[in-house]
């Protein structure tokens, strides 16, 4: 096979780059942007060894980090919040989840979190969160276990 | 008939990887001891305690029975852990070790109601001193407390003289002591 | 004569027993002569003793395993070094596939850029937790390093309040 000319294969080259450039740094992030918070709301406990097969793609995850014998889903909710928004998540045990996206620059979504208890608030948290990824609280007494709520954020 | 550390090193130059894992036998509980110290996490004490050894394993050729096996080793391992401090940011709430820390304290507070608050608060506030200090002053505690190590063996593992060492641990206890004065 | 300060100055070497003879029996003969030193004394033998029954793992570590963790460092930096070393001198031994360089690398960018490759699984990355306020209870951060997940674990209080108390709050969100 003949090596192409130096030309077309800097044409060839220069184009993938460009390619690439375009449709991944040249996505613009905004404040404004609307971002999805995803509540996986999960009961840990010791009961028995059980692992719901739909927690698999956060199998390694739940295990690294809490050292129960069994999750359960208990419920999977998701919704679309604008900046300074605020989605509140129904949680077993008469909580709620309120998440409030802040803002998003370089790939961190600002979020400020409540977990409230009827109408008592329990725990406040600012964080920042890469985009697609999650975090985890966990602590309150459910049933026999506890829950575990994953919250995952992906910008719009 | 045991052989010596500088003996199993010569077999590691030569190659004798049975020679290796003997050294690591004996001198990884040691070595992981230290670094849990220092880092009071079991899962990155475990990797640098790996590290270690592994690092060791690179360099043996370059050992040439200077100090013992085993400063040279400590060595190796405090930098590491050293530099795995530096590069971990530290929030201002205080990290728990592991899960696993966290539910031995539910179990004790189920198991026991009545245990003894003041001991367990005087370990929880010298954790948090402890780790509060520097690296390096964190390291003499460690190197003294632990393992018992003569100040010139520590100042052979740091890269500093008997002089450094010293004062660095009267700094580090009375640093603690202020912090602790109501509990000793 | 030395001071007070001079002494405290030399205790802790005193107790690790590493001064020289002369000033060990100096600082000796102070102690037992001085009630504010000998307290001191006492206090740095209760911290030497808290700082090693706090420090000490409860746990030893099996070695097979550990052995088993260093042993897979060492081959797979060799199969890593070995594997580059073939590339390389594959990648210089065929001068008339070097156009396809180029190529696969730009093909890789497009194909990552427009998904293909997008890992089911989260990234991972560790949460900035920039303030928490748990309003009294404990509350503990932590944060798995292998799969690099933040966990903020809220305590239960012994009054069992996290479930839902039905009590109306003074505090409104303030978001």
């Amino acid at each position: 096979m003949k090596l192409p000319g130096k030309l077309r294969t800097r044409a060839l080259l220069f184009s993938f780059l460009a390619t690439f450039a375009a449709a991944y740094l040249g996505a613009a992030e905004t404040a404004s942007q609307a971002v999805k918070i995803k509540i996986d709301t999960i009961l840990a406990s010791n009961q028995k060894d059980e692992f719901d097969s739909r927690l698999k793609p956060i199998e390694k995850q739940l295990k690294k980090s809490l050292k129960y014998r069994s999750y359960r889903l208990l419920k999977e909710e998701s919704q679309n919040l604008p900046a300074q928004g605020n989605g509140s998540f129904d949680v077993p045990g008469g909580r709620t989840l309120i998440v409030s996206p802040q803002d998003f620059t370089n790939q961190q979504i600002a979020l400020k979190v409540r977990l409230q208890g009827g109408e008592k608030p329990l725990l406040d948290t600012t964080l920042k969160l890469e985009n697609k990824t999650n975090f985890i609280f966990a602590g309150p007494p459910h049933e026999n276990g506890v829950l575990v709520l994953v919250i995952w954020a992906t910008v719009q | 008939m045991e052989l010596s550390d500088w003996e199993l090193v010569q077999k590691c130059q030569l190659g004798e990887m049975e020679a290796f894992q003997e050294l690591v036998s004996r001198y990884h509980q040691k070595v992981y001891i230290v670094v849990l110290g220092l880092l009071r996490n079991r899962d990155d004490a475990m990797e640098v305690a790996q590290e270690t050894f592994f690092r060791a394993y690179r360099k043996i050729k370059s050992f040439e029975g200077g100090s013992s096996f085993y400063t040279w080793l400590y060595r190796i391992a405090v930098n590491i852990a050293i530099d795995t401090q530096r590069r971990q940011k530290r929030s201002l709430l205080d990290y728990r070790d592991n899960m696993d820390e966290v539910f031995e304290e539910q179990q004790e507070v189920a198991k026991d109601p009545f245990s003894d608050v003041h001991e367990k608060e005087l370990r929880e506030k010298l954790l948090s001193a402890i780790n509060d200090l520097t690296p390096e002053h964190k390291a003499v505690i460690v190197l003294r407390t632990l393992e018992g190590l003569s100040y010139k063996d520590i100042g052979d593992i740091l890269g500093c003289s008997e002089g450094t060492v010293m004062s660095r641990l009267h700094y580090a206890r009375k640093k603690l002591q202020e912090k602790l004065r109501a509990y000793l | 004569m030395k001071s007070c300060d001079e002494i405290r100055e030399l205790l802790g070497a005193w107790v690790d027993g590493e001064l020289g003879r002369a000033e060990a029996d100096a600082v000796r003969l102070h102690v037992e002569g001085c009630s504010v030193c000998s307290e001191e004394r006492r206090q740095l033998d209760k911290l030497n003793v808290s700082i090693k029954s706090a420090l000490v793992s409860q746990r030893p570590i099996a070695f097979e395993p550990f052995w088993r963790g260093v042993e897979r460092r060492i081959n797979e930096k060799n199969s890593w070094r070995d594997e580059w070393m073939d590339r390389l001198r594959g990648a210089f031994g065929r001068p008339n596939l070097a156009w396809s360089i180029p190529a696969v690398i730009g093909l890789a960018l497009v194909l990552y850029s427009l998904g293909v490759w997008k890992e089911e699984t989260p990234r991972n990355n560790f949460a900035a937790v920039e303030s928490i306020d748990a309003y009294g209870r404990n509350v503990a951060l932590l944060r798995e390093n292998e799969t690099r997940t933040t966990v903020i674990w809220l305590y239960q209080n012994q009054e069992g309040d996290n479930e839902a108390s039905g009590e109306t709050s003074d505090q409104s969100p303030t978001f």
